[in-house]
C-alpha cells in the first residue's frame, strides 16, 4: 500500500502512540493494540477477577462483620480491656491491621498470577 | 501569634518545595501526573498526604466530639477504600494509559459524549470536596489569628492555586509527601503529649462510656439520631469505601507510579500510612468530650483539635502545641486541595475545553475561585458531612463506571451515560435536600448519607441499560483484556 508512494515510515508502535497523542490541541482515544495472546489474556483476566471478587468479599466481611458484631452485642461496650471498651478497640484500632492484611494478600495473589501466566511487557517496566 | 508563625513557615516551606518541582513541569503529563517518575515511597506518602484532608485532621475529631465514637467508621471507610482500590482499579487504571476518569471513559467507550459527562461529574465531586477543605482553612486561621473566616478561605485559595498553577503534579507530589509527615508529626506529638498531660482522671473519664448524650458511646453512626444506627453505619462505609475507588484525584495518582505493579504496591503502603494516622484523631475527640464540651453547644466542634491544647496546657506550651496542630491542619487542606484542584483543572480544561498547559493553569485559577465562593456561606456545615457527600457522589458515579468498565466487557455507552446520570442526580439531589430541610426517622439516613441506595441504583442502571439497549463499543473485550495483560 505504502509502496505506491515509494517510502515507508518505520516507527515502533510505542513511538506511534506517543506521536498520536502528541502535543496537538485535542486528544484522541489511545490507539492501543489488543493483547498479543488473547487466550492467555482471557485466562489472566479470569484469574484476576476471581482474586478481586474474593478480596471484595473479605473486605465486606471485615467491614459489615465488625459493625454487625458491635450492633448485635451491646455487651462489648461494657466489657473493658485496659480501661478501654472492647467495642471501641475493635472500631478504632483492630480494623486497620485486618485491612492491610487483606490488601497484602491480594497483591501477592495478583502478582503471582502475572508471574505465572505472562511475561512482562516492555511498557510495564519502569 | 505562634500559630500564625507556624502556618506562615509551613506555607513558605510548601512553596519552596513546590518551586523546586517547577523545573520539571513542562508538558501536560508532567503537570497532571508528574510524567510517572516519582519514587514509590515518596508517592505513597504523597498519596496519603493528599488523602488525609481537613476531614481527617479536624473533621473526625470534631464529629466524634459531636456525634460520638461511631464517627471513626468514617476513618475505617477511608482506609478500606484503598483495599478496594488495590483490588479493583490500581493496576488496570495504570495500564489503561488514561490520566483522568474522563480519559478512561474515552479509552473504554470511545465516546466524546461520555467523556464530557464525566468531566461534569468531576466538577461536582471536586467542588463538594474542596468546599470543606477551604472551610477548614478559614476556621483554623480565624482561631489562631482572629482574622475573619473569609480571609482564611481566600488566602487558602490563593496559596493553593498559586503553587499548583506553577508546578503541577510534579511539584505537588513532593509538597504532599512533606505534608503527610507534617500532619502525622503535628497531630501525633501533641496527641501523645496531651494524653500524658491531661492526667489519669481525665484519661479515665475520656475512656468511660457515657449515657448522655444517648448513643454517644455506642460505636455505631446514628445519623441525626434517626434510630437506624446499623443502616447509617453501613451507608457511610459503602460511601467511603467505594467512593475512594471513584475519586478522580485518587485515580489520577496511580499514573505517578512507574508500573502497574508499583501502582498496586503503593496503594498497599498507603493503607499502612492511613491506619497509623487515624489512630490519633480519636485522642482529640475523646479528650475533647471531657475538656471542651462547650464546643458542642456553640456548634464549633470542628475546631476541637486546635482548641484542646490550650485547654489542657495553658500558657506558652499550650500555644506552641496549638500552633503545631494548626500547622498540621493547614498542611491537610493545602495538600488535599492541591490534588483536588489538579483533578478539577483536569476536568475543566482537559476534558471540557481541550488541553494545553496555559489552559490548565487558567482552569486551576477558575476552579479555586468558584470553590472559594462556594465556601464562604459554608462556615457552619460539618466538614466530615460534606466530605461524606463527595464520597457518596463518587461512589454512585465513577465507581460503577470504573469497576464495570475494567471488569465487564458488556458495558455500553448508553449504560454508562444512564448510570452516571442516575447516580449523580440521586446522590447530589439527596445531599442537597438533606442540607436544606429537616426530616425524621429513616428518611434522614437515606437523604443525609444516600450511598446505601444510590450506589446499588447506579450499578443496576448501568448493567440493566447495557444489557437491554445497544451493543458494547467495538473492541470492548480487547480493551478490557489489555487492562489485565501482565
Amino acid at each position: 500500500m505504502s509502496g505506491a508512494r515509494g517510502r515507508v515510515k518505520v516507527t515502533s508502535p510505542q513511538t506511534r502512540i506517543a506521536l498520536a497523542r502528541g502535543h496537538r490541541g485535542t486528544r484522541r482515544p489511545l490507539p492501543l493494540p489488543g493483547p498479543e495472546d488473547p487466550p492467555l489474556a482471557r485466562r489472566v483476566f479470569a484469574a484476576q477477577r476471581r482474586a478481586a471478587l474474593r478480596t471484595l468479599a473479605l473486605l465486606g466481611l471485615v467491614l459489615f462483620g465488625t459493625s454487625g458484631v458491635i450492633a448485635a452485642l451491646p455487651a462489648l461496650d461494657r466489657l473493658a480491656v485496659g480501661g478501654v471498651p472492647v467495642s471501641w478497640l475493635v472500631l478504632a484500632a483492630a480494623t486497620y491491621p485486618l485491612l492491610l492484611l487483606i490488601a497484602v494478600a491480594h497483591v501477592r495473589t495478583a502478582e503471582r498470577t502475572e508471574a505465572a501466566e505472562g511475561h512482562p511487557r516492555p511498557g510495564d517496566r519502569p | 501569634m505562634t500559630g500564625l508563625l507556624a502556618i506562615g513557615f509551613l506555607v513558605a516551606a510548601s512553596l519552596a518545595i513546590g518551586l523546586y518541582g517547577v523545573r520539571a513541569a513542562r508538558t501536560t503529563p508532567d503537570f497532571l501526573v508528574a510524567s510517572r517518575r516519582v519514587r514509590s515511597r515518596w508517592n505513597a506518602m504523597a498519596i496519603a498526604g493528599e488523602y488525609v484532608s481537613a476531614a481527617s485532621v479536624l473533621g473526625l475529631a470534631g464529629l466524634l466530639l459531636k456525634d460520638g465514637i461511631g464517627t471513626m467508621w468514617y476513618a475505617v471507610g477511608f482506609t478500606a477504600g484503598y483495599v478496594a482500590v488495590v483490588a479493583l482499579v490500581a493496576g488496570p487504571m495504570r495500564r489503561s494509559g488514561a490520566y483522568t476518569v474522563p480519559d478512561f471513559a474515552e479509552y473504554r467507550l470511545g465516546s466524546r459524549r461520555v467523556r464530557r459527562l464525566c468531566g461534569l461529574v468531576v466538577l461536582v465531586i471536586m467542588w463538594l470536596y474542596l468546599v470543606p477543605q477551604f472551610k477548614g482553612a478559614g476556621v483554623v486561621l480565624h482561631l489562631v489569628s482572629g482574622t475573619p473566616y473569609w480571609v482564611g478561605v481566600v488566602l487558602a485559595g490563593l496559596v493553593v492555586s498559586g503553587s499548583i498553577a506553577v508546578g503541577g503534579m510534579r511539584s505537588a507530589t513532593y509538597v504532599q509527601a512533606f505534608h503527610y509527615l507534617v500532619k502525622l508529626v503535628f497531630i501525633a506529638v501533641p496527641a501523645v503529649f496531651l494524653t500524658v498531660r491531661a492526667g489519669a482522671d481525665v484519661r479515665a473519664a475520656a475512656l468511660t462510656p457515657v449515657t448522655v448524650p444517648e448513643g454517644w458511646s455506642r460505636p455505631l453512626l446514628d445519623i441525626g439520631d434517626s434510630g437506624y444506627p446499623l443502616l447509617s453505619t453501613w451507608s457511610v462505609l459503602l460511601a467511603t469505601t467505594l467512593g475512594a475507588v471513584g475519586l478522580p484525584h485518587v485515580i489520577m495518582r496511580f499514573h505517578t507510579s512507574s508500573s502497574p505493579r508499583a501502582a498496586r504496591r503503593v496503594a498497599v503502603l498507603v493503607i499502612a500510612l492511613l491506619g497509623v494516622f487515624y489512630l490519633f484523631p480519636v485522642v482529640y475527640g475523646l479528650l475533647g468530650r471531657v475538656m471542651t464540651p462547650h464546643l458542642v453547644r456553640s456548634g464549633t466542634t470542628d475546631t476541637v483539635a486546635v482548641v484542646l491544647p490550650g485547654q489542657v496546657a495553658p500558657g506558652t506550651l499550650g500555644s506552641v502545641l496549638t500552633a503545631l496542630v494548626a500547622a498540621g491542619a493547614f498542611a491537610a487542606f493545602l495538600s488535599t486541595s492541591s490534588g483536588l484542584l489538579l483533578a478539577l483543572a483536569g476536568g475543566l480544561s482537559h476534558d471540557l475545553f481541550g488541553s494545553g498547559l496555559s489552559r490548565l493553569r487558567l482552569a486551576v485559577a477558575v476552579g479555586a475561585g468558584v470553590a472559594v465562593l462556594l465556601s464562604l456561606p459554608a462556615a457552619h456545615v460539618d466538614i466530615n458531612v460534606m466530605v461524606g457527600w463527595a464520597f457518596a457522589v463518587a461512589a454512585s458515579t465513577f465507581c460503577p463506571l470504573l469497576v464495570l468498565g475494567i471488569w465487564w466487557p458488556g458495558l455500553t455507552r448508553g449504560g454508562a451515560v444512564a448510570g452516571l446520570a442516575v447516580g449523580a442526580v440521586s446522590a447530589t439531589g439527596a445531599a442537597l435536600v438533606s442540607a436544606l430541610g429537616e426530616f425524621s426517622g429513616l428518611l434522614t439516613v437515606l437523604l443525609a448519607q444516600p450511598a446505601s441506595w444510590t450506589v446499588p441504583l447506579a450499578f443496576a442502571t448501568m448493567v440493566g441499560v447495557s444489557r437491554r439497549r445497544g451493543a458494547p463499543p467495538e473492541g470492548a473485550e480487547q480493551a478490557v483484556l489489555r487492562l489485565h495483560a501482565p
